[in-house]
């Protein structure tokens, strides 16, 4: 894996290491809802769209 | 303005980032881009993300000049970045400015993240606010993303925002004078030891201040090998369900004042609406007449006079001491969407400090003055009786602080200053008109002196000499 050069503020060992298991836990989350969705549409249930549009304050 | 500055002009806030700083030349503000952050600039402007930060007054404008470098051997460009009207810190923000900072600083890292770049730090001095909005004012706060790395800057976004925002919160709101003491943000193992334990049922404080502050703890001073070999990676997603996660953390945080400090200001006080609105007038008449650039509200309550001082033109930072008052203020510069007012929190008795590395990193309240135009509003009798400072000095600090005074002398009969002498001795044979007056009069020239409608107190415009 290639890496920028190291950064200029000190992100802190605790503070990469937790991040990655927070992240972890919460890609966890989304991939156990996603197949949530999958077993709802087995049964005919059909799911909510996901709002993820970040640049609607843009305008 | 005496923004502090080394020898050779550049400022003495702009020393940690190697990507460049700024210095100022003839007057003007410019940012040195260093070779080192050659790249980085480049991909900025020219991935579209520049265009798109400004567009939504994310990120000051800026543009480049042929101007001589301060250090010309590690220039890459010069860049002048739009003036701001004047700087504040967050121990002088409310907790709704805090939270539209910290907003602000997520948005970005969502929109550069979309563009392969990402924030290497989330600082809370690098957002201030300009036209009412809160801003990223350094333009060098972006490195190209590598997939897999984990966020850089994720310690000092909870210690800056997340750990101030949830004491302010969940605690108490006087908390956000912890900034003050502590200038990287607020220690996460004092913020996890003071928040209530409820918040460790809060998915967002449990992981990024509870367990935050205890990995920190654990691996202080040891050296974890997958952060040594930078093998410790998350992927690209994994680092945006971070940044929505800390984002949905904050939104879901709320403070609203309680009590009778809540909204009813002037309903408090023995005003009635004609002496009101007479100040009103008169404050309205003096601003036309005086055409201040810039004017500091001292006592501003919610904003009323500032509010009539702007709609003239000027830029006006409205002080209080209470938190409530500047959040109250705040909230209608949002909803007026007012660009020329600037809410914050001050405690006249014991100004803002200059504070930081060699006390020159972050100046002090009087150093960013002089104003043009001072409005001290029924302030005076808190500052005379309650702080007991002598009529001669309070004359001194004005002169100090601006040219034009617009000040309201409060009377000893008034109920208020009654109400202030109520359980103490009355040690202020000088408090009267003409007492005021003469102290007054050795540093300033008096041009108007009017009473004010239905009231016993006064209103004065004076000019320092």
């Amino acid at each position: 894996m290639h890496f920028t050069p190291l950064p200029y503020l000190d992100p802190g060992s605790g503070s990469i290491l937790i991040q990655i298991a927070i992240a972890a836990l919460l890609a966890l989350a989304v991939a156990i809802r996603a197949s949530w969705s999958t077993i709802k549409k087995w049964f005919g249930i059909k799911s909510v769209k996901d709002e993820d549009d970040d640049d609607a304050d843009d305008k | 303005m005496t923004t502090q500055t080394t020898n050779d002009g550049q400022l003495a806030a702009s020393f940690r980032d190697p990507s460049g700083f700024l210095f100022s030349s003839g007057g003007v503000l410019y940012r040195q881009v260093n070779r080192a952050y050659e790249q980085e600039y480049t991909r900025l402007m020219e991935s579209g993300l520049y265009e798109k930060l400004v567009k939504a007054g994310l990120l000051i404008p800026h543009v480049e000049v042929e101007q001589t470098p301060a250090e010309s051997e590690t220039s890459f460009k010069i860049i002048q970045p739009e003036r701001v009207p004047f700087i504040s810190y967050p121990y002088e923000w409310s907790f709704g400015q805090l939270k539209s900072a910290a907003l602000t600083t997520l948005s970005i890292q969502k929109r550069a993240l979309k563009l392969g770049m990402s924030l290497k730090d989330a600082s809370a001095y690098n957002i201030q606010f300009v036209r009412g909005k809160a801003t990223l004012i350094d333009t060098l706060s972006f490195e190209v993303y590598k997939e897999g790395e984990p966020w850089v800057a994720y310690r000092q976004f909870c210690q800056h925002f997340l750990a101030p925002l949830a004491l302010m919160a969940l605690k108490d709101v006087r908390l956000s004078q912890l900034l003050r003491v502590y200038i990287d943000g607020v220690p996460l193992d004092l913020a996890s030891e003071l928040l209530p334990s409820k918040t460790r049922f809060n998915f967002g404080l449990l992981t990024h201040i509870h367990l935050h502050a205890g990995a920190q703890k654990k691996y202080s001073g040891s050296v974890n090998e997958g952060v040594k070999s930078r093998s410790a990676s998350m992927s690209k997603q994994a680092m945006t369900g971070l940044i929505k996660s800390l984002e949905t953390t904050i939104q879901k945080m709320d403070w609203t004042p309680r009590g009778t400090e809540w909204g009813n200001y002037y309903d408090i006080t023995n005003y009635s609406d004609a002496a009101f609105e007479h100040k009103k007038q008169l404050v309205g008449e003096w601003t036309k007449r005086l055409q201040p650039a810039l004017a500091w509200d001292l006592g501003a309550n919610n904003g009323v006079f500032s509010r009539v001082v702007s709609s003239v033109g000027s830029y006006v930072v409205s002080f209080d001491i209470d938190p409530a008052a500047v959040e109250q203020n705040y909230r209608q510069v949002k909803n007026d969407k007012a660009e020329n007012l600037l809410p914050l929190l001050l405690d006249l008795t014991n100004p803002t400090p200059a504070i930081g590395w060699a006390n020159r990193e972050r100046d002090s309240f009087g150093a960013r003055g002089p104003a043009d135009m001072v409005l001290a509003l029924a302030v005076i009798h808190h500052l005379a009786i309650s702080n007991n400072v002598p009529l001669p000095q309070l004359a001194e600090f004005f002169a100090e602080t601006g040219k034009w005074l617009v000040i309201e002398f409060v009377p000893k009969p008034d109920s208020q200053v009654q109400k202030l002498l109520v359980s103490r001795k009355d040690i202020f044979p000088n408090y009267s008109r003409d007492g005021f007056e003469s102290a007054f009069k050795a540093k300033f020239t008096i041009h108007e002196t009017v009473e004010i409608h239905e009231s016993e107190r006064v209103l004065y415009l004076m000019e320092s000499h």
